[in-house]
Protein backbone atom coordinates (compact mmCIF):
# COMPACT_ATOMS: atom_id res chain seq x y z
CA UNK A 1 0.00 0.00 0.00
CA UNK A 2 1.32 3.37 -0.90
CA UNK A 3 1.03 6.56 1.10
CA UNK A 4 2.38 8.74 -1.70
CA UNK A 5 -0.65 11.01 -1.53
CA UNK A 6 0.42 12.28 1.87
CA UNK A 7 3.07 14.87 1.24
CA UNK A 8 5.09 15.94 4.21
CA UNK A 9 8.04 17.84 2.88
CA UNK A 10 9.99 20.81 4.22
CA UNK A 11 7.26 23.40 3.60
CA UNK A 12 4.62 21.27 5.35
CA UNK A 13 6.94 20.63 8.26
CA UNK A 14 7.72 24.33 8.55
CA UNK A 15 4.06 25.28 8.94
CA UNK A 16 3.36 22.58 11.52
CA UNK A 17 6.45 23.50 13.54
CA UNK A 18 5.61 27.19 13.46
CA UNK A 19 2.11 26.53 14.83
CA UNK A 20 3.61 24.28 17.50
CA UNK A 21 6.15 26.93 18.38
CA UNK A 22 3.63 29.78 18.70
CA UNK A 23 1.07 27.72 20.62
CA UNK A 24 3.51 25.69 22.70
CA UNK A 25 1.41 22.59 21.98
CA UNK A 26 2.26 19.18 20.60
CA UNK A 27 -0.09 18.99 17.62
CA UNK A 28 0.60 15.29 17.17
CA UNK A 29 -1.01 14.51 20.53
CA UNK A 30 -4.38 14.89 18.81
CA UNK A 31 -5.97 11.50 18.11
CA UNK A 32 -9.10 12.85 16.41
CA UNK A 33 -11.72 12.03 19.02
CA UNK A 34 -13.70 15.10 17.95
CA UNK A 35 -14.63 16.26 21.44
CA UNK A 36 -13.43 19.81 20.63
CA UNK A 37 -15.80 20.12 17.68
CA UNK A 38 -18.66 18.45 19.55
CA UNK A 39 -18.50 20.91 22.44
CA UNK A 40 -17.75 23.99 20.38
CA UNK A 41 -20.54 26.59 20.50
CA UNK A 42 -19.63 27.77 17.01
CA UNK A 43 -19.08 24.53 15.07
CA UNK A 44 -22.12 25.22 12.89
CA UNK A 45 -20.55 28.46 11.66
CA UNK A 46 -17.14 26.99 10.87
CA UNK A 47 -16.19 25.91 7.34
CA UNK A 48 -14.02 23.18 8.78
CA UNK A 49 -14.53 21.65 12.21
CA UNK A 50 -11.82 22.10 14.81
CA UNK A 51 -10.64 18.50 14.78
CA UNK A 52 -10.41 18.66 10.97
CA UNK A 53 -8.30 21.80 11.31
CA UNK A 54 -6.10 20.02 13.86
CA UNK A 55 -5.50 17.21 11.38
CA UNK A 56 -4.69 19.65 8.59
CA UNK A 57 -2.14 21.33 10.87
CA UNK A 58 -0.62 17.91 11.61
CA UNK A 59 -0.29 17.39 7.86
CA UNK A 60 1.12 20.89 7.31
CA UNK A 61 -1.65 21.85 4.89
CA UNK A 62 -1.12 25.59 5.32
CA UNK A 63 -3.31 26.79 2.45
CA UNK A 64 -6.31 24.73 3.54
CA UNK A 65 -5.96 25.81 7.15
CA UNK A 66 -5.62 29.51 6.36
CA UNK A 67 -8.43 29.53 3.78
CA UNK A 68 -10.96 28.24 6.30
CA UNK A 69 -12.79 30.65 8.63
CA UNK A 70 -12.47 28.26 11.59
CA UNK A 71 -9.82 30.14 13.57
CA UNK A 72 -11.55 33.50 12.97
CA UNK A 73 -14.94 32.21 14.16
CA UNK A 74 -13.34 30.83 17.35
CA UNK A 75 -14.17 33.24 20.18
CA UNK A 76 -11.52 31.87 22.58
CA UNK A 77 -14.08 30.54 25.06
CA UNK A 78 -11.68 27.64 25.78
CA UNK A 79 -14.36 24.96 26.11
CA UNK A 80 -12.29 22.73 23.78
CA UNK A 81 -9.18 23.35 25.87
CA UNK A 82 -10.72 22.30 29.17
CA UNK A 83 -12.32 19.19 27.61
CA UNK A 84 -9.48 17.82 25.48
CA UNK A 85 -8.64 14.32 26.75
CA UNK A 86 -5.11 14.71 25.38
CA UNK A 87 -4.71 17.96 27.32
CA UNK A 88 -3.96 19.99 24.22
CA UNK A 89 -4.71 23.68 24.57
CA UNK A 90 -6.82 23.57 21.40
CA UNK A 91 -7.81 27.24 21.66
CA UNK A 92 -4.11 28.12 21.75
CA UNK A 93 -3.70 26.29 18.43
CA UNK A 94 -6.52 28.41 16.97
CA UNK A 95 -4.78 31.48 18.40
CA UNK A 96 -1.51 30.34 16.83
CA UNK A 97 -3.17 30.08 13.40
CA UNK A 98 -4.54 33.62 13.82
CA UNK A 99 -1.13 34.84 14.96
CA UNK A 100 0.59 33.07 12.06
CA UNK A 101 -1.66 34.94 9.64
CA UNK A 102 -1.18 38.25 11.43
CA UNK A 103 2.59 37.86 11.67
CA UNK A 104 3.42 36.40 8.29
CA UNK A 105 0.52 37.20 6.00
CA UNK A 106 -0.61 40.67 7.01
CA UNK A 107 -1.94 41.51 3.55
CA UNK A 108 -4.85 39.11 4.11
CA UNK A 109 -6.25 41.18 6.97
CA UNK A 110 -8.96 43.65 6.12
CA UNK A 111 -8.96 46.83 8.09
CA UNK A 112 -12.17 47.28 10.01
CA UNK A 113 -14.12 50.37 9.18
CA UNK A 114 -16.35 50.83 12.19
CA UNK A 115 -19.11 53.45 12.21
CA UNK A 116 -18.84 56.04 14.94
CA UNK A 117 -22.19 55.26 16.49
CA UNK A 118 -21.12 51.62 16.95
CA UNK A 119 -17.87 52.74 18.56
CA UNK A 120 -19.81 54.82 21.06
CA UNK A 121 -22.16 52.00 21.95
CA UNK A 122 -19.95 48.92 22.13
CA UNK A 123 -18.16 48.13 25.42
CA UNK A 124 -14.45 48.93 25.33
CA UNK A 125 -13.54 45.38 26.35
CA UNK A 126 -15.17 44.16 23.14
CA UNK A 127 -13.12 46.60 21.07
CA UNK A 128 -9.82 45.82 22.79
CA UNK A 129 -10.54 42.09 22.64
CA UNK A 130 -11.47 42.20 19.00
CA UNK A 131 -8.45 44.26 17.92
CA UNK A 132 -6.11 42.02 19.88
CA UNK A 133 -7.50 38.85 18.33
CA UNK A 134 -8.10 40.06 14.80
CA UNK A 135 -5.51 42.71 14.01
CA UNK A 136 -1.80 43.36 14.38
CA UNK A 137 -2.44 45.81 17.22
CA UNK B 1 -11.43 43.42 55.95
CA UNK B 2 -10.38 45.63 53.07
CA UNK B 3 -9.66 44.29 49.60
CA UNK B 4 -7.52 45.93 46.98
CA UNK B 5 -9.81 46.22 43.99
CA UNK B 6 -8.90 46.44 40.29
CA UNK B 7 -11.85 47.84 38.33
CA UNK B 8 -10.83 47.51 34.68
CA UNK B 9 -12.11 49.87 32.01
CA UNK B 10 -15.72 48.77 31.60
CA UNK B 11 -16.69 49.21 35.23
CA UNK B 12 -16.17 52.94 34.72
CA UNK B 13 -18.25 53.16 31.54
CA UNK B 14 -21.02 50.69 30.60
CA UNK B 15 -21.00 48.74 33.86
CA UNK B 16 -21.13 51.51 36.47
CA UNK B 17 -24.04 49.69 38.11
CA UNK B 18 -21.86 46.60 38.56
CA UNK B 19 -19.06 48.51 40.26
CA UNK B 20 -21.16 50.74 42.47
CA UNK B 21 -23.51 47.98 43.62
CA UNK B 22 -20.52 45.73 44.35
CA UNK B 23 -18.78 48.40 46.42
CA UNK B 24 -21.98 49.12 48.36
CA UNK B 25 -22.54 45.41 49.00
CA UNK B 26 -18.90 44.85 49.98
CA UNK B 27 -19.18 47.53 52.67
CA UNK B 28 -22.30 45.89 54.09
CA UNK B 29 -20.51 42.56 54.28
CA UNK B 30 -17.30 43.87 55.82
CA UNK B 31 -15.27 42.93 52.76
CA UNK B 32 -14.83 46.43 51.39
CA UNK B 33 -13.48 46.87 47.88
CA UNK B 34 -10.96 49.72 47.81
CA UNK B 35 -9.92 50.85 44.35
CA UNK B 36 -6.20 50.55 43.73
CA UNK B 37 -4.43 53.69 42.49
CA UNK B 38 -2.86 54.08 39.03
CA UNK B 39 -4.35 51.01 37.42
CA UNK B 40 -4.29 50.40 33.68
CA UNK B 41 -6.23 48.24 31.22
CA UNK B 42 -5.22 44.59 31.63
CA UNK B 43 -5.50 43.95 27.89
CA UNK B 44 -8.92 42.23 28.16
CA UNK B 45 -8.00 38.98 26.43
CA UNK B 46 -5.02 36.91 27.42
CA UNK B 47 -2.62 35.87 24.73
CA UNK B 48 -2.36 32.12 24.26
CA UNK B 49 0.95 32.41 22.45
CA UNK B 50 4.16 31.28 24.10
CA UNK B 51 6.33 34.10 22.91
CA UNK B 52 4.38 37.35 23.05
CA UNK B 53 5.63 39.05 26.20
CA UNK B 54 4.34 42.46 25.12
CA UNK B 55 0.79 41.32 25.79
CA UNK B 56 1.77 40.29 29.30
CA UNK B 57 3.25 43.59 30.39
CA UNK B 58 -0.04 45.33 31.20
CA UNK B 59 -1.33 42.64 33.60
CA UNK B 60 2.05 42.41 35.36
CA UNK B 61 2.04 46.17 35.81
CA UNK B 62 -1.41 45.95 37.41
CA UNK B 63 -0.13 43.24 39.76
CA UNK B 64 2.95 45.24 40.76
CA UNK B 65 0.84 48.29 41.59
CA UNK B 66 -1.72 46.20 43.44
CA UNK B 67 1.12 44.69 45.45
CA UNK B 68 2.09 48.21 46.54
CA UNK B 69 -1.54 49.02 47.33
CA UNK B 70 -2.10 46.03 49.64
CA UNK B 71 0.86 47.13 51.74
CA UNK B 72 -0.93 50.44 52.33
CA UNK B 73 -4.22 48.74 53.23
CA UNK B 74 -4.38 47.57 56.80
CA UNK B 75 -4.94 43.86 57.24
CA UNK B 76 -5.33 43.13 53.55
CA UNK B 77 -4.10 39.77 52.26
CA UNK B 78 -1.74 39.76 49.27
CA UNK B 79 -4.53 39.67 46.75
CA UNK B 80 -6.25 41.87 44.24
CA UNK B 81 -9.98 41.53 43.63
CA UNK B 82 -11.72 41.91 40.30
CA UNK B 83 -15.35 42.15 39.22
CA UNK B 84 -15.07 41.78 35.44
CA UNK B 85 -14.57 38.13 34.57
CA UNK B 86 -12.38 38.94 31.57
CA UNK B 87 -9.99 40.97 33.74
CA UNK B 88 -10.12 38.20 36.31
CA UNK B 89 -9.11 35.58 33.81
CA UNK B 90 -6.38 37.67 32.13
CA UNK B 91 -4.78 38.67 35.44
CA UNK B 92 -4.99 35.15 36.88
CA UNK B 93 -3.48 33.49 33.81
CA UNK B 94 -0.62 35.96 33.44
CA UNK B 95 0.05 35.81 37.18
CA UNK B 96 0.35 32.01 37.00
CA UNK B 97 2.48 32.18 33.85
CA UNK B 98 5.06 34.62 35.23
CA UNK B 99 5.29 32.66 38.48
CA UNK B 100 6.07 29.54 36.45
CA UNK B 101 8.55 31.35 34.20
CA UNK B 102 10.88 33.61 36.21
CA UNK B 103 12.86 34.43 33.05
CA UNK B 104 9.78 35.93 31.43
CA UNK B 105 9.02 37.88 34.58
CA UNK B 106 12.52 39.28 34.59
CA UNK B 107 12.15 40.48 30.99
CA UNK B 108 8.76 42.04 31.74
CA UNK B 109 10.05 43.70 34.91
CA UNK B 110 12.83 45.22 32.81
CA UNK B 111 10.08 47.00 30.85
CA UNK B 112 8.64 48.33 34.10
CA UNK B 113 11.89 49.90 35.28
CA UNK B 114 10.68 53.42 34.64
CA UNK B 115 7.78 52.68 36.98
CA UNK B 116 10.07 52.36 40.02
CA UNK B 117 8.13 49.18 40.71
CA UNK B 118 8.76 45.63 39.74
CA UNK B 119 6.55 42.62 40.32
CA UNK B 120 7.86 40.07 42.81
CA UNK B 121 5.33 37.37 41.97
CA UNK B 122 3.76 37.70 45.41
CA UNK B 123 0.11 38.38 44.56
CA UNK B 124 -3.03 36.32 44.13
CA UNK B 125 -5.98 37.35 41.99
CA UNK B 126 -9.51 36.80 43.27
CA UNK B 127 -12.88 37.37 41.74
CA UNK B 128 -15.42 39.06 44.02
CA UNK B 129 -17.50 35.86 43.81
CA UNK B 130 -14.63 33.98 45.44
CA UNK B 131 -14.44 36.58 48.22
CA UNK B 132 -18.19 36.19 48.82
CA UNK B 133 -17.97 32.40 48.91
CA UNK B 134 -14.68 31.90 50.79
CA UNK B 135 -14.31 34.96 53.04
CA UNK B 136 -17.84 36.22 53.63
CA UNK B 137 -19.87 33.00 53.43
CA UNK B 138 -23.39 32.53 52.09
CA UNK B 139 -24.98 32.49 55.55
CA UNK B 140 -23.61 35.97 56.27
CA UNK B 141 -25.04 37.22 52.98
CA UNK B 142 -28.43 35.74 53.96
CA UNK B 143 -28.27 37.53 57.32
CA UNK B 144 -28.13 40.92 55.57
CA UNK B 145 -31.17 40.27 53.38
CA UNK B 146 -34.09 42.52 54.30
CA UNK B 147 -35.94 42.30 51.01
CA UNK B 148 -35.92 38.65 49.89
CA UNK B 149 -36.19 38.22 46.14
CA UNK B 150 -39.45 36.30 46.21
CA UNK B 151 -40.79 35.50 42.77
CA UNK B 152 -37.45 35.79 41.00
CA UNK B 153 -36.44 32.71 39.06
CA UNK B 154 -32.82 33.16 38.20
CA UNK B 155 -30.69 31.55 35.54
CA UNK B 156 -27.03 32.02 36.51
CA UNK B 157 -24.98 32.72 33.43
CA UNK B 158 -21.27 32.17 34.10
CA UNK B 159 -20.01 32.69 30.57
CA UNK B 160 -16.64 31.26 29.65
CA UNK B 161 -14.07 33.30 31.47
CA UNK B 162 -15.15 32.50 35.03
CA UNK B 163 -14.73 28.78 34.42
CA UNK B 164 -12.00 28.51 31.75
CA UNK B 165 -9.17 27.72 31.65
CA UNK B 166 -7.87 25.60 34.53
CA UNK B 167 -5.54 28.39 35.70
CA UNK B 168 -8.32 30.95 36.03
CA UNK B 169 -11.43 29.05 37.03
CA UNK B 170 -13.25 30.13 40.18
CA UNK B 171 -15.41 27.02 40.50
CA UNK B 172 -15.95 23.58 38.95
CA UNK B 173 -15.81 24.10 35.19
CA UNK B 174 -18.69 21.78 34.35
CA UNK B 175 -20.83 22.14 37.47
CA UNK B 176 -20.36 25.49 39.18
CA UNK B 177 -22.56 26.49 42.13
CA UNK B 178 -21.29 29.82 43.45
CA UNK B 179 -23.75 32.09 41.63
CA UNK B 180 -26.69 29.79 42.37
CA UNK B 181 -25.76 29.70 46.06
CA UNK B 182 -25.67 33.49 46.22
CA UNK B 183 -29.04 33.77 44.47
CA UNK B 184 -30.51 31.24 46.91
CA UNK B 185 -29.17 33.12 49.91
CA UNK B 186 -30.95 36.23 48.57
CA UNK B 187 -34.26 34.38 48.68
CA UNK B 188 -34.59 33.82 44.94
CA UNK B 189 -35.32 30.59 43.13
CA UNK B 190 -32.72 29.23 40.73
CA UNK B 191 -33.11 27.14 37.61
CA UNK B 192 -30.96 24.27 36.47
CA UNK B 193 -30.05 24.87 32.85
CA UNK B 194 -27.43 23.57 30.45
CA UNK B 195 -26.49 26.87 28.79
CA UNK B 196 -24.85 28.39 31.89
CA UNK B 197 -21.48 28.65 30.18
CA UNK B 198 -22.35 28.61 26.48
CA UNK B 199 -20.18 31.42 25.07
CA UNK B 200 -22.15 34.58 24.19
CA UNK B 201 -19.91 35.33 21.20
CA UNK B 202 -17.73 37.76 23.15
CA UNK B 203 -15.78 40.32 21.10
CA UNK B 204 -17.37 39.15 17.83
CA UNK B 205 -20.01 41.79 18.61
CA UNK B 206 -17.65 44.32 16.98
CA UNK B 207 -17.74 42.93 13.45
CA UNK B 208 -19.77 39.71 13.49
CA UNK B 209 -22.96 40.40 15.41
CA UNK B 210 -24.58 37.51 13.52
CA UNK B 211 -22.38 35.13 15.55
CA UNK B 212 -23.43 36.81 18.80
CA UNK B 213 -27.10 36.82 17.81
CA UNK B 214 -27.14 33.08 17.09
CA UNK B 215 -25.65 32.46 20.55
CA UNK B 216 -27.97 34.86 22.37
CA UNK B 217 -31.03 33.21 20.81
CA UNK B 218 -29.90 29.78 22.05
CA UNK B 219 -29.05 31.03 25.54
CA UNK B 220 -32.20 33.10 26.08
CA UNK B 221 -34.59 30.48 24.67
CA UNK B 222 -33.12 27.88 26.96
CA UNK B 223 -33.37 30.17 29.99
CA UNK B 224 -37.01 30.94 29.20
CA UNK B 225 -37.79 27.27 28.70
CA UNK B 226 -36.71 26.52 32.26
CA UNK B 227 -39.03 29.26 33.54
CA UNK B 228 -36.35 31.82 34.42
CA UNK B 229 -37.49 35.44 34.55
CA UNK B 230 -34.01 36.96 34.94
CA UNK B 231 -30.37 36.21 34.17
CA UNK B 232 -27.44 37.07 36.40
CA UNK B 233 -23.97 37.66 35.00
CA UNK B 234 -20.51 38.70 36.16
CA UNK B 235 -19.05 40.02 32.93
CA UNK B 236 -19.79 43.39 31.31
CA UNK B 237 -19.39 41.91 27.84
CA UNK B 238 -21.80 39.01 28.46
CA UNK B 239 -24.15 41.59 29.95
CA UNK B 240 -23.98 43.84 26.90
CA UNK B 241 -24.36 40.98 24.40
CA UNK B 242 -27.30 39.38 26.19
CA UNK B 243 -28.98 42.68 27.03
CA UNK B 244 -28.53 44.76 23.89
CA UNK B 245 -28.81 41.90 21.41
CA UNK B 246 -32.16 40.78 22.86
CA UNK B 247 -33.43 44.25 21.96
CA UNK B 248 -31.88 43.96 18.49
CA UNK B 249 -33.40 40.50 18.01
CA UNK B 250 -36.79 41.88 18.96
CA UNK B 251 -36.40 44.59 16.29
CA UNK B 252 -35.52 41.87 13.77
CA UNK B 253 -38.63 39.93 14.80
CA UNK B 254 -36.60 36.88 15.86
CA UNK B 255 -37.33 36.92 19.61
CA UNK B 256 -39.90 38.65 21.73
CA UNK B 257 -40.50 39.17 25.48
CA UNK B 258 -36.88 39.90 26.42
CA UNK B 259 -35.83 38.99 29.95
CA UNK B 260 -33.75 41.37 32.06
CA UNK B 261 -30.02 40.88 32.69
CA UNK B 262 -28.64 41.74 36.13
CA UNK B 263 -25.17 41.77 37.58
CA UNK B 264 -25.29 39.49 40.62
CA UNK B 265 -24.26 42.44 42.80
CA UNK B 266 -27.27 44.47 41.70
CA UNK B 267 -29.61 41.79 43.01
CA UNK B 268 -27.59 41.65 46.23
CA UNK B 269 -28.04 45.41 46.61
CA UNK B 270 -31.81 45.09 46.07
CA UNK B 271 -32.13 42.20 48.50
CA UNK B 272 -30.14 44.13 51.11
CA UNK B 273 -32.32 47.20 50.64
CA UNK B 274 -29.43 49.43 49.55
CA UNK B 275 -30.11 52.75 47.76
CA UNK B 276 -31.47 52.24 44.25
CA UNK B 277 -29.02 54.63 42.56
CA UNK B 278 -26.03 52.28 42.90
CA UNK B 279 -27.59 49.96 40.33
CA UNK B 280 -27.59 52.42 37.41
CA UNK B 281 -30.52 50.66 35.77
CA UNK B 282 -30.68 53.52 33.25
CA UNK B 283 -27.65 51.96 31.49
CA UNK B 284 -29.55 48.73 30.78
CA UNK B 285 -31.14 48.13 27.40
CA UNK B 286 -33.98 45.99 28.77
CA UNK B 287 -35.48 47.84 31.71
CA UNK B 288 -35.03 45.61 34.79
CA UNK B 289 -37.44 47.77 36.80
CA UNK B 290 -40.44 46.31 34.99
CA UNK B 291 -39.88 42.88 36.53
CA UNK B 292 -38.90 44.28 39.93
CA UNK B 293 -42.08 46.39 40.05
CA UNK B 294 -44.19 43.41 39.03
CA UNK B 295 -42.76 41.38 41.90
CA UNK B 296 -43.03 44.28 44.37
CA UNK B 297 -39.28 44.36 44.97
CA UNK B 298 -38.63 47.94 44.00
CA UNK B 299 -38.10 50.77 46.42
CA UNK B 300 -37.95 48.71 49.63
CA UNK B 301 -35.41 49.98 52.10
CA UNK B 302 -33.65 48.22 54.91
Amino acid sequence: MSYDYIEFGESEKEFTSKIEEISGQNIFSCYQCGKCSAGCAFSNLMEKTINHTMQLVQLGKKEKVLQSNTHWVCASCLTCTVRCPREIDVAAVMEAIREYTLRYEPETIERLDLPEELLKKIPNIALVGSFRKKSEL
Amino acid sequence: MKNSYFPGCNLKTEAKGFEQSAIAVSKELDAELVEMPEWNCCGTVQTMTTDNLMRRIAPVRVLSRASKHVKELEGSPNQVTTLCSMCNSTLKIVNAEVKENPNDLEKINFQLENDDLVYEGDMEVKHFLEILRDNVGYENIAKKVTNPLEGMKIASYYGCMLLHPEKAKIDDEEMPTVMESIALSLGAEVVDWPYFKQCCGSYHIVDRDDIVNSQVVKIIRNAKKTGANALIVACPLCAYNLDNQQVELEKLGVEKDPIPIFYFTQLMAIAMGLPQKVNHFEDHHINPKTLLKELGLLGKKK
